[in-house]
């Protein structure tokens, strides 16, 4: 067990170690260099010079790397490259995007929190009405609505729900230090689109392995026992297939800290994935490296967090070999 | 947010020939109708822009977007007011007056204006201003290299003594632009900025929303009539105008040309026109073949059939191009003929120039709207006179960056919204200019060029400034295409802010907006 932890987190540790290099070195590989990036039309020979120096450029890449890493670990993010060009002299990137992250990450956690129940829900719907109209329905409109892009899914719902139905408003704005909750019809919209891009999959899967356990003796056997069905589905079959169902599940929470980018862009939400759209925009190579980062250390997480979950379901994992 | 120093949003300025103001809100909520009503006063007016993200700064000197820009000019005064129409009117400054040389001004500013913590404004905060306009990585440094900063000095309370480095006859045009707005002696990082604006800052968080609210004591005559104005940062054009259409906001800046058509018909939102001096060009390097003859260079500029690209390419939000910049602005040339389409004379001067059946790339980048399609066209009519023009699209990233592609190219596309014609030449066509795009160097015509500038009199300066946009015509480099409008949208129940070429959203005049 210990073992098994010990050797989970080591290879989180070293994915993330590895995605830090390519973050970095996908930023060292910018056409020109980053200063002249950030400059852009302004990259004259002396203005990219200047702000060389300033985000110490004109040190070894090695060095570099290791003293961004280190700083990353102790949770300082730098300062945003465009506001050093800009001639500011502090422009700490967390001060900057906490505020943002916080409320992505509470768009996320309520499309999580709605997102499991509601997986488990139609899927295990769809394995016991396996091959009726219910489990058509569920599974052919699950795989068209995953089928669109979210910005096409966001755009369909602002056309039905605003400008058809005029019932919700097809932006949503935070003013900045507000709770998003404080106005929650602005979230029904894009929250719906992140499930709408996110459930099918772990429809699918629960429906798979709920209806598998379904045919299994033992399901049988206690149907036979004379157990009420509903107890059947919930305590014998639903709980078996829940083991695979859980990695895909932790795949939808990771498709969501990327989904919430375009949704936020869409919906003009304050959030982390607007302030990585404006980052790559203004070439803010620091904001778009801690940012990035930042996101890696999210889905390292909750893939460890993943594979404990399924250790805990499935008592034979459990066992040393 | 560099490349955006030109972009389409940029406003411009300048007393002009005046009269450019033409296509006034077309919608059919055109606010003349309303003219007589007296205005309202209280509420708040919410405003949404292309966000800059966290290059947003609220410091005047650094700032370099739309969004900047609408905050800057709700604080902050100039020291000259430019008007709708482009001419100039008094701001916190009264009187410019030259020396003989024009080589050294004396300014009177306005007695009567207090700072919103109560403090007089005065000589000082002038002098303060310019100092920090001068600053290293201050954008206002173009409009304020001309001045020997050391020697600036108060001759009294209200009048300041500017000093320069070489004769300059229209000082007063290079404190117009929101660069050059004034701050009060003493402000150093703009945490919390005193202005002597119509707004008073309470709130600002880059990337998200700033909020500020009415100065009681504005001295402007007028408004503001709302209470409070916020100013919202909305990226994506589609979110910005369904956040209009929603009533989140009250006014968007920039919307999207086929909206604007859409909307103009459905009539459900007021769309914002105005002309203005924005420039869209392709550009040539002077000094390679072919291009370094001058009749093909000339045959090109003939090729192009501007009214056809205005309609296509930027579905008519424009006016016609003549190949010199700055339309509307002072000393612009109107009695120059405009240029048009003529096939049969581009062919025989390519013919003369042994250039017939003449091959060349054009080097385009969808970084300004606009670009693309005008490429694609120009060389869909190029083909009627033989000439095949071949089109590369080069990375958003790299077609400004002078380290990279920009000033590299030798038949490529740019945008310029010129704040006067003597910026636009001494940044694009003077000896050593930075953003030298054509190439062009030339002793006589940079003689010609410090002549007109520093002329005081109207009349002679004209004169040069004709001599100069004649010879750029004949043989400059620059095809111009059109000067864009700028396009932007109101709610309908917003009241007084009217369409100025001087800048997006009625030149980001606030004070004068009210809520019906």
């Amino acid at each position: 067990m210990l073992v098994f932890l010990a050797r989970r987190i080591a290879g989180a540790l070293a994915a993330l170690l590895a995605a830090s290099i390519l973050i970095f070195a996908a930023v060292e590989l910018l056409p020109g260099s980053p200063a002249s990036a950030v400059l852009g039309r302004d990259a004259t020979p002396a203005a990219v010079k200047v702000l060389t120096h300033r985000m110490q450029l004109d040190r070894p890449a090695s060095a570099r790397y290791l003293d961004w890493l280190k700083r990353f670990v102790h949770g300082d993010l730098g300062d945003s490259a465009v506001a050093l060009a800009q001639g500011e002299q502090h422009a700490p990137i967390w001060h900057l995007i906490s505020g943002p992250l916080k409320n992505s990450a509470i768009l996320a956690a309520i499309s999580a929190l709605l997102m499991i129940p509601l997986s488990l829900g139609l899927g295990a719907l769809a394995a016991v009405r396996a091959g009726k109209p219910t489990d058509h329905a569920i599974s052919i409109g699950s795989l068209v609505a995953i089928s669109l892009p979210e910005f096409v899914t966001g755009s369909l719902l602002v056309a039905i729900f605003f400008v058809g139905l005029h019932w919700l408003p097809p932006v949503a704005i935070v003013p900045p230090g507000a709770d998003p909750l404080g106005s929650p019809k602005q979230l029904i919209l894009p929250v719906t689109t992140l499930l709408f891009a996110s459930l099918a999959s772990g429809i699918r899967m629960v429906r798979a392995g709920t209806y598998e356990v379904l045919q299994t003796e033992f399901v049988q056997t206690a149907r036979l026992n004379g157990l009420a069905e509903r107890r059947v589905i919930l305590r014998y079959a639903l709980r078996n297939a829940l083991a695979p169902s859980v990695q895909v599940l932790a795949q939808n929470l990771q498709y969501l800290v990327g989904g919430v980018i375009v949704v936020e862009a869409v919906f003009a939400y304050p959030g982390i994935g607007s302030q990585l759209v404006l980052a790559v925009q203004n070439r803010d190579v620091t904001v778009v490296q801690s940012v990035a980062m930042l996101i890696a250390v999210v889905y390292v997480t909750i893939n460890l967090v993943a594979d404990l979950t399924v250790m805990l379901l499935v008592p034979k994992l459990r066992e040393p070999v | 947010m560099t490349d955006d120093r030109r972009t389409i949003s940029r406003s411009t300025f300048l007393k002009g020939a005046g009269g450019s103001i033409a296509a006034l809100g077309l919608g059919p909520f055109a606010d003349n109708a309303l003219a007589a009503t007296r205005p309202k006063r209280g509420g708040q007016l919410r405003v949404g822009y292309v966000g800059g993200g966290t290059a947003e700064t609220i410091n005047p000197y650094l700032a370099v977007t739309p969004i900047d820009e609408g905050r800057v000019q709700s604080i902050f005064d100039p020291l000259v007011l430019l008007n709708a129409d482009l001419s100039l009117s008094p701001g916190l400054a009264l009187e410019w007056l030259p020396n003989k040389t024009a080589t050294e001004y004396e300014v009177k500013l306005r007695h009567d204006v207090t700072f919103h913590n109560g403090k007089p404004f005065g000589a000082a905060d002038v002098i303060h201003s310019i100092h920090l306009m001068a600053g290293k990585t201050s954008a206002a440094l173009p409009f304020v290299s001309n001045i020997n900063v050391r020697d600036l000095k108060a001759v009294n309370k209200t009048t300041v003594r500017i000093p320069l480095k070489r004769p300059d006859g229209n000082l007063m045009a290079n404190f117009v632009y929101y660069n050059t707005w004034i701050a009060q002696k003493g402000e150093k990082n703009f945490a919390h900025p005193i202005g002597t604006g119509p707004f008073k800052f309470q709130s600002f968080t880059p990337g998200q929303q700033s909020v500020f609210v009415r100065n009681p004591d504005y001295w402007g005559h007028g408004g503001p009539y709302v209470d409070s104005l916020k100013i919202v940062s909305i990226s994506d054009p589609t979110a910005r105008l369904n956040a209009l259409l929603s009533g989140q906001i009250d006014a968007m800046a920039q919307l999207d040309y086929a909206q604007a058509k859409a909307h103009q018909r459905i009539g459900d939102i007021k769309v914002l026109v105005a002309h203005a001096p924005q420039v869209l060009m392709f550009y040539i390097d002077t000094t390679k073949p072919p291009f370094n003859d001058n009749r093909v260079r000339l045959a090109m500029k003939l090729i192009a059939d501007r009214p056809t690209l205005i309609k296509d390419a930027i579905s008519g939000f424009g006016t016609v191009g003549n190949d010199i910049v700055g339309k509307g602005l002072p000393f612009y040339d109107d009695s120059i003929p405009q240029r048009t389409q003529d096939i049969d004379r581009a062919k025989s001067l390519l013919k003369a120039a042994g250039h017939q059946g003449l091959k060349v790339t054009l080097q385009t980048s969808d970084i300004v709207p606009g670009f693309v399609a005008s490429a694609t066209l120009l060389a869909q009519q190029a083909k009627a006179a033989g000439v095949t023009i071949h089109l590369q699209q080069v990375p958003a990233s790299s077609y400004f960056n002078p380290s990279l592609k920009y000033l590299k190219m030798l038949f490529a596309e740019t945008q310029w919204p010129p704040s006067s014609l003597k910026f636009f030449y001494l940044q694009a066509l003077a000896a050593n200019a930075p953003y030298n795009e054509t190439h062009w160097h030339s002793k006589s015509f940079n003689g010609l060029l410090f002549k007109a500038i520093g002329e005081k009199n109207h009349a002679k300066a004209q004169a040069y400034w004709n001599h100069i946009q004649k010879i750029q015509w004949e043989q400059g480099g620059y095809l111009s295409w059109t000067n864009a409008d700028f396009v932007d949208a109101l709610s309908k129940k917003i009241r007084g802010l009217k369409p100025s070429s001087a800048g997006i959203l009625g030149n980001h005049r606030f004070q004068d907006a009210w809520l019906s």
